[in-house]
């Protein structure tokens, strides 16, 4: 067991290591190391199959807890989060739908044109609108399109993008924060310890509002000065009609009823008894079913990569289950808190926040699950506690650095393609006291609240 | 091949490449573009050509860059694909001009009015112009010239499929030891043959 441990830990450091680097392609390392993990931990090492069929947990695709669950949700199974994969899939399905359709850039305009296209309120608007549609899609797409709009409007305007794009990353990574389908490490904390949509608004949620109030204040007093007259002198007539942002009528009117039905069934799904591996597959059905001739093009547009790193990575901290690492690290952690809870509660939230800054906080997460059940069951810690804070810690730390989240990357690159290059320093000096502001405040909140 | 002309003319450091650009540009009366594409992509966006340059024609650091989707955090992989985009943008209006480096004899290469030239140079003669260039010593202008080309192959093969210096990757790869002149006429005269 102990060749198993070394064997597991190592393919974990070296997965790790990989993904840090970005030589080779993210989904490639996560399926090769779940693949050495199969074959030389639970082959070679453990001789068990039960340990390789567990973590893989295809069986309970053909449950009917999978799909539908009455009463309470308990969808505490190890190994490969189905639910997570099918759920995220059938959200990319939909959002690729939504964006063919013009929706997002459709929806920027809209709310720059309502401000009549006034800088400092086309910021703080949008850093508003950043939080709200990560709460219900992927940060990822949530800036692709705003980042976009932004930077169009910077060269019409005349205004640099650069604070308004920061200040929407990190609005979108808080977004992210405040519900379950916001941020791949609350859909693995969700499903994985059976928390519903509703759980982490009223928990999650309710932190993430008061910390937004923060923010955007924040964020106005550090960059109110950087937009000086920008954009007083434009003829708005000129400016591009949120209308031209539609590609096709009626696609635009069936995916925004299609993402409504989405946010209504999440937001329901405690009471429906709808899991979200039912809510993902509906939406993407319904998704196809109604786009005619586009739906091929719609799933040639899902990120596949992602979903095959999260069965890679699930195989791999499935590796670190199996053989009890986990279980070690959770006594440590048990240990040098002394079993009092706010120590735990700080180890937690700065660990998880200051190692989601520099690493994927999706493998951390994913990790860490473990760890808080195995805490939560030794020390008598409330497990909801322990899951309020990781989600908190892993979501926002993200935001501390260029790289913490897939946001910030692709906020900073879009930046950066149109000339305005944002390096470590020019990020982390606003972004860094920002996450501390928002760790402090969770932090303080869960200790108000719960203890 | 049609009245566009675009030159690509990549270089070994210290081969007199630039030069030879130059010497073309001037034959043929059409722009020149090297580190000076910044600054026109700058002027056209306002924006500011000096912060932009300290990223320009550098390869990615490989730690603390991170890619999602085809988005980095690097800004001079940033900075590369804009120079690249204004490149296609120029070609694909018709334009007519030398480009130098920027990986443009794979950026451009489906335009077929592009001619692609590699210009590598003898050790010594690399040496000696260096030497002459900077007023430096004879083992400082090595050690410059193979950092320098370090440099370049990485920054090039970091974009391209094609390797730097590759003959299969240009249409013409050409020794200057004949020096600068001579090596500009034996590549205006293939461009020449080839437009006839």
């Amino acid at each position: 067991m102990m060749i198993a441990k070394i064997l597991a830990l190592t393919i974990f450091i070296v997965m790790f290591v990989l993904i840090i680097t970005d030589k080779i392609e993210k989904c490639l390392v996560t399926l090769c190391c779940g693949l050495a993990t199969a074959v030389l931990v639970f082959g070679l090492s453990m001789h068990s199959m039960s340990a390789f069929t567990q973590t893989l947990n295809v069986r309970s695709i053909f449950t009917l807890g999978f799909w539908y669950e009455a009463g309470s949700s308990s969808e505490s199974t190890s190994g490969v989060n189905w639910a997570t994969i099918i759920f995220l899939a059938g959200m990319m399905v939909m959002v690729e739908g939504m964006a063919k359709a013009g929706f997002f850039r459709w929806l920027c305009m809209t709310i720059a044109k309502l401000v009549k296209y006034k800088v400092i309120p086309i910021f703080l608007t949008f850093m508003v609108m950043s939080f709200v549609l990560a709460m219900f899609i992927d940060s990822i797409t949530v800036i692709l399109f705003l980042a976009a709009v932004t930077v169009e409007l910077a060269q019409l305007l005349k205004f640099n993008p650069v604070p308004i794009i920061l200040s929407e990353i990190f609005c979108a990574n808080l977004g992210g924060s405040a519900t379950m389908c916001g941020d791949p490490p609350n859909i693995i904390i969700g499903t994985s310890l059976g928390y519903s949509f509703a759980d982490f608004v009223t928990n999650t949620g309710l932190i993430a509002v008061i910390s937004l109030v923060v923010i955007v204040a924040y964020f106005y007093l550090c960059f109110r000065k950087e937009f000086g007259k920008a954009g007083t002198d434009v003829d708005i007539s000129k400016m591009p009609s949120p209308k031209s942002a539609i590609t096709d009528k009626k696609a635009f009117a069936i995916s925004t009823v299609i993402f409504l039905i989405a946010v209504a069934l999440l937001i329901t799904h405690a009471q429906t008894g709808l899991t979200v591996a039912f809510i993902g597959t509906f939406i993407a059905i319904i998704t196809l079913a109604t786009s005619g001739k586009n739906a091929k093009a719609i799933l040639k547009g899902v990120d596949y990569k992602t979903l095959l790193f999260f069965i890679g990575l699930f195989f791999v901290v499935g590796g670190l289950e199996q053989t009890g690492i986990l279980e070690i690290f959770a006594q440590f952690i048990g240990k040098v808190s002394g079993g009092n809870i706010m120590v735990m509660i700080a180890i937690i939230i700065w660990v998880s926040a200051i190692a989601s800054a520099f690493i994927d906080n999706i493998p951390f997460a994913a990790t860490m699950i473990p760890v808080i059940k195995t805490l939560s069951a030794t020390t008598g810690a409330d497990l909801s506690v322990l899951a309020w804070t990781l989600a908190m810690g892993t979501d926002i730390g993200g935001s501390a650095t260029p790289i913490g989240a897939s946001a910030n990357v692709v906020g900073t690159s879009i930046a950066s393609r149109e000339g305005y290059p944002v390096t470590w320093g020019k990020y982390c000096k606003v972004a860094v006291p920002a996450t501390i502001i928002v760790i402090l405040i969770s932090m303080v909140s869960i200790y108000v609240r719960y203890l | 091949m049609g009245e566009q002309l675009i030159i690509a003319v990549s270089r070994e450091f210290g081969s007199g490449g630039h030069a030879v650009a130059q010497l073309l540009s001037e034959r043929y009366n059409i722009p020149l573009y090297d580190s000076n594409l910044l600054e026109d992509i700058a002027n056209q966006k306002n924006l500011d050509a000096q912060a932009l340059g300290r990223y320009d024609e550098k390869s990615k650091a490989s730690f603390f860059t991170r890619s999602v989707r085809g988005f980095s955090t690097s800004p001079e992989e940033n900075l590369a694909w804009m120079q690249f985009k204004y490149l296609k943008g120029m070609a694909d209006e018709g334009k007519s001009f030398v480009i130098v480096g920027r990986c443009a004899e794979e950026v451009l290469k489906d335009n077929p009015n592009l001619v692609t030239v590699f210009v590598l140079g003898n050790m010594e003669n690399k040496i000696h112009r260096i030497m002459e260039r900077y007023q430096t010593t004879r083992d400082k202008a090595a050690k410059l010239i193979e950092q320098q080309d370090k440099k370049r192959k990485s920054y090039h093969n970091t974009y391209c499929q094609g390797k730097w210096g590759d003959s299969r990757n240009y249409d013409l790869c050409i020794n200057s030891r004949l020096g600068v002149d001579k090596t500009t006429d034996i590549i205006a005269h293939f461009i020449d043959s080839e437009r006839a």
